[in-house]
């Protein structure tokens, strides 16, 4: 069989086992929610007060700059679970003892990856021919207008998404829920890498171009350039809003006008995408255990490991013992010694310098100046444990415990409120130093929302954790969420109410009850028998 | 102390029907569940073990409906399922302490039974090792320990022998055995050998249905004077595999010695003692005769 035969079943397989998965509907679902938000006028690319009248140039660049922005975070979450999946399934066992190159593998993973988000593009131009036929502004659609940029700049950077998340996957630390944060932090940075660059009043530098993965850059830039022609007193203001989209003026944009850098940048993109892919190859492990990144241990421990394993298999012949009944205790089925073991569950297994760094902040938020605590110190505390509070409601299915927990007596009514206290014990614990600080200080305010905040951060990953049987989701919306709301102070998405203005503890009080009734009927349903 | 099993159906999403109409009254002893593949073996497991609900049909525990009253079972629940896993964070103690507060044991008890357990898998020497070093039999064993820790009445394995050295496969027989006396344990297993070396009771399931519910004894009595050994040329044995239920063969210098498990007697062949794997065999082929008739 040729290469490009094994590399197109490869991918196919791949693509054909995702795409049949309950949440590729979900994800689909969410790229048709795009379509609509940006039909509803929810989602606007607003320079000013003006936005373009909507003809085919215009949609065409709106939506595919939604696809590019959003899917660039969101499908990066999506797709990077295609290794992982060959390693649970085994499958990828079998294909380790194939020919196959480990460059090979990471190419196809890639192409999949790349396929699996084409796909929701695909659905984000369906939306946008839809869109300006039934928004009729402009009556004819200029194909070239309206599906290029889809062309030019989502599937470029959907390839580098995908090859992205495939690097992700095969190091070490970055395959981790770590690894989701971190993304984050660099999808954030890689947004924003050509805004620096861009020469606000003139055109497009060359720079800019080739910085600008999504095309946010390159694209506005042009329309940028376009009405400044049209209306001199345009201050040069540019944004993609979601939300507040009302715009008072209308400008007729004619298109994007292509030119070398723009077309070298997108193929650089897209071979950019190709190098990340076969970097990815030098570290992918081949499904070999022995390779496997595991964090160091002292020799002593290796070695006393060594002498018990050998011990527990060179048994003698079978013997004969006998189990005594079991006598309970009159304190059977006591909570705390539940929450106590979900507690131990929850903070096992990370390295040294976890424990030292939320040691820490504790400390830090306790003795330093109060602004100083509020304003940096509990920040920092309040994303620390992420990947702690990121295991809630999805250990079971990701360990497989499920069986042994669910036919356990009350699973329901005892195990998951004590993971929930679980988690707000961590957030108690991690960000303990401002609440005694606010409490000392009788900041009553302060305490409201202190409290609604460690009520909140669990309740919300317990949901998200229960609902999308995955830790991504948590880790991704939370980090973003944090870095918006409690970084960032933006009013409405600070939880942990850093700025008088930004506080609002009954709003995330009444999330956390909406999200631990959503997390106890989510589990519920995961449950034959409640 | 008794399980009832009445007219329960299993049918998954998309018409897959897992289990139909099956019946079974249990008591205290050893139930041998034997079936080939995909007969509703971990179906009827996990609905005994009150992970998946019956399309229809209840399941009684001491004539308490489980579906209305699961906690009623599961206080009283030993569960081994066939895939299962463990938190490789965790070390031996640690899991069965952590599964023990899950399943209400108090401190104390659930200590000493916990060092029990560990003694009698054969896992106290690597009790404070995590459990993501552990080799596939020793998470095995972690998995019967943790079905043993609240002395449970009704005890549910799922292929609990998988995996095992054949030391432990006998440790694991006999731990069975001595366990029987005053609860009730359903024990799924492809291997014959594991059901004859403890079952006080075979059911045979084949296609969702329950084929045949008996004493191995009984089970054997219905083979007798149906077993056979026939001596034939290889080009011979295709001829042979489709006239009768073959429970084995081994070629040796003088042709293919075949076991044939038949109610005709075969010319030029000798009568031999039947095994519960010949019982097995000659029940599944007659009730899948009946099933194509």
């Amino acid at each position: 069989m040729n290469q490009g035969r094994v590399l197109y079943h490869l991918v196919v397989a791949d693509f054909l086992e995702r795409v049949r998965r309950y949440n590729f509907l979900v994800t689909l679902a969410a790229a048709v929610y795009l379509g609509y938000a940006c039909y509803a006028g929810k989602v606007v690319i607003r320079l000013d007060e003006y936005r373009g009248v909507y003809n085919s140039a215009w949609l065409g660049c709106l939506m595919t700059l939604i696809a590019t922005v959003f899917l660039s975070l969101i499908g990066f979450y999506i797709v990077k679970n295609s290794i992982q999946r060959d390693e649970e399934t085994r499958v990828g066992q079998i294909l380790a003892t194939t020919p196959m190159t480990k460059t090979f593998y990471t190419l196809a993973k890639t192409i999949s990856n790349f396929a699996v988000l084409a796909a929701m593009v695909a659905v984000m131009a369906v939306a946008a021919v839809a869109m300006q036929w039934m928004k009729g502004e402009v009556a004819h659609i200029d194909w070239w207008q309206l599906l290029s940029p889809f062309v030019l700049f989502a599937l470029p950077a959907m390839a580098f998404t995908g090859a992205l998340a495939v690097l992700f996957e095969t190091l070490p630390v970055l395959r981790s829920g770590m690894g989701n944060v971190i993304y984050f932090f660099v999808w954030t940075a890689l947004l924003s890498a050509p805004i620096g660059i861009l020469d606000k009043a003139g055109p497009v530098n060359r720079e800019a171009y080739f910085a600008d993965f999504t095309g946010i850059v390159s694209v506005m830039g042009q329309m940028q350039q376009d009405l400044r022609r049209i209306d001199p007193g345009y201050k040069n203001g540019t944004a993609l809003m979601i939300g507040d989209t009302q715009t008072s003026k209308r400008f007729l944009w004619n298109g994007l006008r292509g030119n070398s850098a723009l077309y070298l940048s997108r193929v650089t993109c897209v071979l950019a995408a190709l190098a990340i892919a076969l970097l990815a190859a030098v570290f992918f492990h081949r499904f070999d255990p022995a390779r496997e990144w595991v964090p160091r241990k002292r020799p002593a421990e290796v070695a006393a490991n060594g002498e018990r394993a050998i011990v527990a298999t060179t048994s003698a012949a079978p013997s004969e013992r006998h189990l005594t009944p079991l006598v309970r205790g009159p304190e059977r089925g006591s909570f705390p010694r539940v929450v106590a073991a979900e507690l131990r569950l929850m903070l096992k297994g990370h390295r040294w310098w976890w424990y030292v760094v939320a040691a820490g902040l504790f400390v830090a938020s306790l003795f330093a100046p109060l602004s100083a605590t509020h304003q940096g110190i509990a920040i920092v505390a309040a994303i620390w444990p992420v990947l702690v509070w990121s295991q809630m409601g999805t250990r079971e299915k990701r360990w497989e415990t499920s069986a042994l927990i669910f036919s356990s007596e009350r699973a329901l009514w005892r195990q998951l409120p004590a993971v929930w206290l679980a988690g707000v014990i961590v957030a108690a614990i991690t960000n303990g130093g401002l609440g005694i600080r606010l409490a000392v200080a009788s900041d009553l305010s302060g305490l409201a929302a202190w409290t609604a905040c460690i009520l909140f951060i669990p309740s919300l990953a317990l949901a998200l954790g229960i609902w999308s049987g995955t830790s991504k989701t948590f880790e991704g919306v939370y980090t973003a969420w944090w870095y918006l709301g409690v970084a960032n102070h933006l009013p409405g998405l600070d939880f942990l109410g850093t700025t008088s203005e930004s506080v609002r503890p009954a709003l995330y009080l009444g999330l956390a009850v909406l999200l631990v009734v959503a997390a106890f009927f989510g589990r519920r349903t995961q449950m034959a028998y409640a | 102390m008794k399980l009832t099993i009445q007219r329960v159906s299993k049918q998954y999403r998309g018409g897959v029907q897992a289990l139909r109409d099956f019946t079974l009254d249990l008591r205290p002893g050893v139930l041998g569940l034997l079936g080939p593949n995909g007969a509703g073996k971990t179906t009827l497991m996990s609905i005994l073990a009150t992970i998946t609900r019956a399309s229809e049909g209840s399941v009684t525990w001491n004539d308490t409906d489980v579906a209305k009253d699961p906690d009623a079972l599961r206080t009283v629940l030993g569960y081994l399922p066939q895939d299962f896993g463990v938190y490789p964070n965790l070390n031996a103690v640690e899991f069965l302490e952590y599964l023990a507060a899950v399943k209400g044991l108090d401190a104390a008890a659930a200590k000493r039974r916990i060092d029990e357990l560990l003694n009698l898998v054969n896992l106290a020497d690597v009790r404070k090792r995590p459990l993501g070093g552990y080799s596939g039999g020793m998470k095995q064993r972690i998995g019967i320990a943790q079905a043993l820790l609240n002395d449970p009445q009704l005890l549910i394995v799922d292929e609990p022998t998988a995996g095992l050295d054949p030391e432990e496969r006998v440790r694991f027989r006999n731990l069975l055995s001595e366990l029987s006396g005053e609860r009730i344990i359903i024990l799924s297993t492809h291997i014959v050998s594991d059901i004859e070396a403890t079952a006080t009771d075979i059911a045979l399931i084949s296609q969702g249905m329950l084929v045949v519910h008996a004493r191995p004894e009984e089970l054997l009595r219905r083979v007798e004077g149906k077993v056979w050994e026939g001596v034939f040329s290889s080009s011979d044995l295709s001829e042979v595999k489709k006239k009768y239920v073959i429970s084995g063969t081994s070629r040796r210098s003088d042709g293919v010695h075949v076991r044939l498990v038949t109610g005709a007697i075969p010319t030029a062949a000798q009568p031999l003692a039947p095994t519960l794997e010949d019982a097995y065999l000659y029940c599944l082929a007659e009730h899948r005769a009946g099933a194509a008739a």
